[in-house]
């Protein structure tokens, strides 16, 4: 009972932070507001039994994206971003379109759900369950051991492309 | 859960981040007279014995200081920013073990905030959290010296969590486990007889990068380029006055106390000793008291070392945590393993 209301409490926390770095027009608060964001997402994992995930959820995205996105926005100073309401109305409208058909996407699967959303997980989680840093590294290093490979392939991939990029940025 | 059950609950979690704060206190006094026994000079010493009320009346005129702030500040972010500081250095405590297990009246009453199973991750983590507090006081305050010095700490914070990240990593290899209880257990017992069976005779390389790390983590010398006054007036803290200055210093020193305690959770035993098995309340007194006194011997480190080195350059900052601190933790890292293989085979 008690983890399902601090899950509540998070997870309302997540989204209210999503809709308002969505709407903030002032970049740097939007930023932030990300960050609070993905720590009530991190924080709703923990409820969930998954305290794993919810870490590296904040040391990922919290601590590392965010921080270098900040970064960017700090030199790049843009805190007066120009006016411009209502002044693109192809966007507007190819916007509300989206927000609609998703509206309608979402409602769809919550009515193929059948009842309302699934209890939050007992406390203690269960050390078995996937959250828990040994099950995941388990099936990780186990099960899915040629995924994990391919994707720090790709990973590699994508630092050394960056590092070319930069690189020939500077000879110039 | 019975009304005592929560009273415990919330007297693990409230009661650290109540005492460290107050620890900070005399933690102030303590290293203005060690730096004026490192320059031959007096330190303060007027205010009550020894100088003791020195820093109660410093903390006092912070809080009674009339507040400058300067009008263009972005005014929500610039208050927001100690708090975010002083909030996340508290909260690295929650999971370090400060003694033994209590048991009383039928209970056992771990002495943690929170054993979790992410422990050494949660520390990481609140890390990786706490640069927003600097980053944010750096761009908020609308100021060239402020905005410097948030961008070198975030640059600085970011380089030296790899190292400290990887060198930690080679403790959790031996460990088996991220959890600093589990740590803690695996140190207890001795080699050959009489040397601890501590992770620093196992790791003294991976200790000395985590410990270095540390320092650049906490902004303090030889690694304080984000507040260098003799280029960035203060640096990021350069708009703040009164206590929302107060704050960042406070967070400083919280961060000392919490990195010491760390650093002794992770490579000298925590509040453990070779055949020391407390029982009793008595028992657990004494293993608080260990684990305080391995604690102050840290800080006393960090104290006599600001006294000695000089501030490093930027770009010797920056090729120390690259080029030497990184690539030496991934040695450790292998070293640990091969260590862990040896033993495996028995």
């Amino acid at each position: 009972m008690t983890a399902r209301i601090f899950f509540d409490a998070f997870a309302a926390l997540a989204i209210v932070f999503a809709g308002i770095m969505v709407v903030t027009r002032h970049p740097v608060r939007s930023v932030l507001s990300l960050v609070v964001s993905f720590v009530g997402l991190a924080a709703s994992y923990v409820t969930l039994g998954a305290p794993f995930i919810g870490v590296l959820q904040v040391i990922v995205y919290a601590g590392a994206i965010l921080v270098l996105f900040l970064f960017v926005l700090m030199l790049l100073n843009l805190d007066r971003p120009p006016a411009e309401r209502g002044g693109r109305p192809v966007q507007a409208f190819l916007g509300g379109l989206g927000a609609i058909v998703f509206a309608a996407m979402l409602l769809g699967a919550l009515r193929g759900s059948g009842t309302a959303l699934p209890a939050a997980a007992p406390v203690p989680p269960d050390p078995l369950s996937l959250g828990e840093p040994a099950s995941l590294a388990r099936v990780l290093f186990g099960e899915y051991l040629l995924h994990f490979e391919a994707i720090s392939v790709l990973l590699l991939a994508a630092l050394v492309g960056a590092f070319v990029l930069a690189r020939r940025e500077s000879r110039v | 859960m019975t009304l005592a059950d929560w009273g415990i609950v919330l007297a693990r979690v409230v009661l650290p981040p109540l005492i460290l704060p107050a620890i900070v206190i005399p933690l102030v006094w303590y290293e203005r007279r060690v730096a004026a026994l490192i320059q031959d000079r007096h330190g303060p010493n007027r205010v009550g014995p020894f100088g003791l009320l020195q820093s109660p009346a410093d903390i006092l005129k912070l809080f009674m200081k009339e507040e400058v702030v300067p009008s263009s500040v972005d005014k929500l972010l610039y208050y927001l920013a100690p708090a975010v500081a002083v909030t996340a250095a508290l909260a690295t405590f929650a999971v370090i073990p400060f003694g033994a297990t209590l048991e009383a009246g039928g209970r056992r009453i771990p002495l943690i905030g929170a054993d979790v199973s992410i422990g050494v991750l949660y520390v990481f983590a609140i890390t990786s959290i706490s640069v927003y507090g600097i980053v944010l006081a750096g761009w908020s305050s609308n100021d060239k010296y402020s905005l410097m010095g948030g961008i070198r700490s975030s640059a600085q914070i970011i380089s030296y969590e790899l190292a400290m990240t990887t060198a930690a990593a080679g403790v959790i290899l031996a460990a088996a486990s991220f959890r600093l209880t589990d740590v803690i257990a695996m140190q207890e017992g001795t080699f050959f007889g009489f040397i601890p069976r501590w992770n620093v005779f196992l790791q003294p390389l991976g200790f000395l990068i985590f410990f270095t790390a540390t320092f650049a983590e906490t902004n303090r010398l030889p690694f304080d380029l984000p507040e260098a006054e003799a280029e960035l007036v203060a640096g990021y803290h350069t708009e703040y006055s009164a206590m929302h200055f107060g704050s960042f210093f406070l967070a400083e020193y919280v961060n000392v106390i919490v990195s010491s305690a760390l650093t002794t959770t992770l490579y000298f035993g925590g509040w453990s000793l070779p055949g020391f098995h407390p029982t009793g309340p008595l028992g657990v007194a004494a293993s608080v008291l260990i684990f305080a006194l391995k604690t102050a011997f840290f800080v006393t480190v960090f104290v006599w070392v600001r006294w000695t080195l000089p501030r490093f350059r930027y770009d010797q900052l920056m090729r120390l945590g690259w080029k030497a601190l990184l690539p030496l933790a991934l040695v450790n890292l292998f070293w640990a393993a091969a260590l862990e293989m040896l033993r495996a085979r028995g």
